[in-house]
């Protein structure tokens, strides 16, 4: 598209006046200068919702795990739901007659990602008549678009993994979907999403004189019926052995030896984090990561580096020297991804355990850690909601960076996500608009 | 500091140099936030101390030797913070509600100071040095609180601004749940009775000038020397609140959280000039009934109430995270520089501490902070506290306490 320059935006000085208004007509103007029907497939004309269109900022975030962070001057096309093309405006082709929102001095950036949810529905994501719930699937209470999902879509948090509650060992399956209000199979990303597993103190209140020790053997317990159970199911589908019997309980540890899902361990301390290490991961090989890493935890992030397993921290993720006795740290604050971040882990990724804490503060638990010491410098605060938590749940072919190919969670945003005074002023998902923030009114 | 001051004045002494010589400590930073009337920045800045006041603000000068130089390049000098709704004092003791009966007007919470307990120490980390602590809101009348600063000094005395600093009254919601002398369904119409019964009793004791030990810090209440602090939650508590306590009596009185849709009452408190202490909850999603998220510090200072200032009503939210209600109350449509000036000079005018606190001004408790950016920023952390000229809290690499 030759004339792409002839329709700048305004700069941030002049949006400030009028919320989004300054973007209608913006969009307008680069329909009329395109002179095509564009404006059919926009809905009302306002801002380019599915098909074939382009983003122009300032500055993009791309996100990826390594490699470039940010580019100025940046144009990403999205065609049928997933990026086409982003780059250097000079750089970038676009098609003919294609729908261009300048978006000016905000940022466009990936949809966030939370891997520690539990607003996906409203309640009954804890059944605690068993301790060991493998078969149980927290999908059953899902309510797309329900009430505590607005705030975390108007702070551009796309993507959540709903999972059970820590009050059992083995709380269940999760959900991986979508924060939008849409219809069950629009909002599933993936279901399971992951197996929840909880090895902290939680799941000792099940019973009076429940211990860890206790608590450990009814794990592996389970772990080693499911995957005997999933291996006679592999051999089978080898053609080696007969048609397993059917056991609905053990069928998600078939997902977990294939590795299409990992087990999200709500686990905190040193020692709890080490059974963590070394049964989920050594001893069965499941794929893992540490959910909360609060405390010395820290401490095993060697290990954890060495045998894979990433850390998404929060909503703890900083530790005060009150015991010196269980924690001696010389009179210091310590912070989870400092830690993690300094011993080499380097999926390092927060979370929120909403409603521990209110889901659409995902980003001020990166810019806590921050705070608490870890390195920024190369925008990993950013990285930890974005690609590191879409790695971490398997969908990092589709989700958590500006990368062609994958999925066109968007989001433009005034600023740095890190910062509380940052706001999010539009979010697509699959190229689909899903949110705009209405003018004059602030939802988050 | 006693030290280092003897050795600056004996170069002084050998040099023959000019007074500033007998300065204690030179602060020289890329940013200087004075926070004054003028608003001034000085950008590089200096801030001069001697005897643990403040001497010199302004661009940076030449200095004498022997003056101790303390150079922050990068960082940003902000007069330390002052929190007027506080309960850290106890350092997790307990002893901040006493709730036998339900006007406590004879009671003082300076008793249950725990000086440089943990929580004091990290709220000096982040850069809080001033604090008002305070009874809870259990009672109608809580007792008197204390001023103080977070110091590294275990002793009481050296810490404490006044043992007994003003008067803390909960006029909404959380007295009513208590026993108390009308127990089971006392609502908000026997409080205010409650409350008018003991403030007659004490005006009518300062008119007799007769001393009554239970009222005696009350009389000062009633004549204006002392603040009172007023823990109230919507919009009608809060013109009720207003409406007794500085209508009727007219009192130094403050506005103490006016959550909910408080900020409705705000344009009535700006027209009679009642300040308002607003926090921990900075912002409503539903109380307003308006459908969008109301940034409640905004609503307040946009109306105009006199000294706008927040709090953290700590332990409900952590001390040490004052500057996130600044942040989020930005964050929600408040001014970043503002906020700044309410959690600062804001709250030391409301509470008549103008003249040691809140702002960089010759003559002023050298009470400085520095941040490494904006201190509204989390990602930001606090380099180093000075209190009165000494320093409290040095951040080291991978030592840091906030």
């Amino acid at each position: 598209m030759n004339d792409r320059r002839s329709h700048r935006s305004p700069r941030s000085s002049e949006k400030s006046e009028s919320g989004t208004a300054w973007l209608r007509g913006v969009l307008m103007g680069a329909v009329a200068a395109c002179g095509l029907a564009a404006a059919a497939s926009a809905g009302d004309g306002d801002l380019p919702d599915g098909g074939t269109f382009a983003i122009k900022t300032d500055k993009a975030l791309l996100c990826e795990l390594r490699g470039t962070q940010t580019v100025d001057h940046a144009v990403l096309l999205v065609e049928d739901g997933r990026i086409a093309a982003i780059g250097p405006e000079s750089e970038v082709e676009l098609p003919e007659g294609c729908e261009v929102l300048d978006v000016g001095a905000s940022w466009l950036m990936p949809g966030m990602i939370d891997l520690h949810s539990h607003v996906g529905g409203l309640r009954g994501y804890n059944d605690m008549v068993f301790q060991l719930n493998p078969g149980l699937r927290v999908s059953a209470t899902v309510r797309p678009g329900n009430a505590n999902l607005a705030r975390p879509l108007a702070a551009g948090i796309t993507t959540i993994l709903y999972i059970p509650g820590s009050g059992t060992n083995i709380g269940g399956q999760g959900i991986l979907m979508k924060t939008y209000e849409g219809a069950f199979d629009d909002i599933n990303v993936r279901n399971p999403g992951s197996l929840k597993v909880a090895q902290g103190d939680n799941p000792k209140r099940w019973a009076y004189g429940m211990q860890r020790t206790l608590m450990n053997h009814h794990i592996r317990h389970s772990m080693r019926q499911g995957k005997a159970y999933a291996q006679r199911w592999e051999a089978h589908e080898r053609g080696d052995a007969p048609t397993p019997e059917r056991h609905i309980n053990l069928d998600v540890y078939r997902d977990l030896l294939a590795e299409e899902i990992g087990i999200s361990t709500h686990t905190q301390y040193y020692q709890v984090v080490l059974s963590t290490l070394r049964i989920l991961r050594m001893e069965f090989g499941f794929p893992t990561f540490i959910d909360h890493g609060s405390f010395d935890s820290w401490r095993l992030g060697e290990v954890a580096a060495e045998i894979g397993v990433p850390a998404i921290l929060g909503p703890r993720e900083v530790m005060w020297p009150t015991n010196p006795l269980r924690f001696p740290q010389d009179g210091r604050a310590e912070g989870s991804a400092w830690g993690f971040q300094k011993t080499g882990v380097e999926l390092v990724g927060f979370n929120t355990d909403a409603g521990v804490l209110p889901q659409e503060e995902l980003p001020l638990q990166s810019a806590m850690g921050v705070r608490y010491g870890f390195d920024n410098s190369n925008m990993a605060a950013v990285r930890g909601i974005t690609i590191v938590p879409a790695i971490v749940c398997g969908q990092g072919d589709d989700l958590g960076s500006l990368e062609v190919g994958k999925l066109a969670d968007l989001v433009v945003i005034t600023g740095d996500p890190s910062d509380p005074r940052s706001s999010v002023e539009l979010v697509w998902v699959g190229g689909k608009l899903v949110y705009e923030q209405p003018e004059g009114v602030r939802l988050w | 500091m006693v030290g280092l001051r003897s050795i600056a004045l004996v170069t002084g002494v050998l040099l023959g140099a000019a007074p500033a010589s007998a300065q204690d400590l030179a602060i020289r930073c890329a940013k200087v936030l004075t926070m004054n009337a003028a608003d001034d920045i000085h950008a590089p800045g200096m801030v001069l101390v001697e005897d643990g006041k403040i001497t010199y603000v302004g661009s940076p000068i030449e200095l004498p030797d022997g003056v101790e130089v303390v150079d922050y390049e990068g960082g940003w000098a902000v007069p330390g913070f002052v929190d007027l709704h506080t309960h850290i004092h106890t350092g997790g003791w307990g002893d901040i509600n006493d709730m036998v009966r339900s006007v406590n007007p004879d009671l003082r919470a300076c008793g249950t100071v725990r000086a440089n307990n943990r929580a004091i120490q990290i709220a000096c980390s982040a850069g809080v040095t001033t604090l008002f602590g305070i009874p809870g809101s259990g009672t109608n009348i809580g007792g008197f609180g204390v001023l103080y600063k977070s110091k590294a000094n275990p002793q009481y005395e050296k810490v404490v601004i006044a043992d007994v600093g003003g008067m803390k009254v909960a006029q909404d919601s959380n007295p009513q749940r208590r026993a108390g002398n009308f127990a089971f369904g006392n609502n908000r119409a026997s409080m205010g009775w409650i409350l008018e019964d003991v403030a007659d009793r004490a005006l009518g004791a300062l008119r007799e000038d007769r001393f009554d030990p239970s009222l005696e810090n009350l009389k000062k209440v009633m004549s204006r020397e002392l603040p009172v602090l007023i823990h109230t939650a919507g919009s009608e508590g809060v013109l009720n609140t207003a409406q007794m306590w500085h209508l009727k009596y007219g009192t130094r009185c403050v506005i103490s959280h006016g959550s909910f849709d408080g900020w409705k009452s705000a344009p009535q408190l700006a027209e009679w000039g009642v300040p308002v202490n607003h926090g921990p909850r900075t912002m409503d999603f539903y109380s307003s009934a308006n459908g969008r998220i109301n940034g409640t510090s905004a609503e307040f200072a946009a109306a105009g109430v006199p000294d706008f200032s927040l709090n953290t009503d700590s332990g409900v939210i952590p001390q040490e995270e004052f500057f996130l209600q600044g942040s989020m109350s930005a964050r929600l449509g408040g001014d970043s520089y503002l906020m700044l000036r309410a959690m600062t000079i804001h709250p030391a005018k409301t509470f008549g501490l103008a003249d040691r606190v809140g702002s960089f001004e010759v003559g002023k408790d050298a009470d400085v902070v520095v941040h490494t950016g904006d201190p509204i920023d989390p990602r930001s952390h606090v380099l180093r506290v000075w209190i009165e000229g000494r320093s409290e809290y040095e951040y080291r690499q991978g030592q840091q306490r906030f």
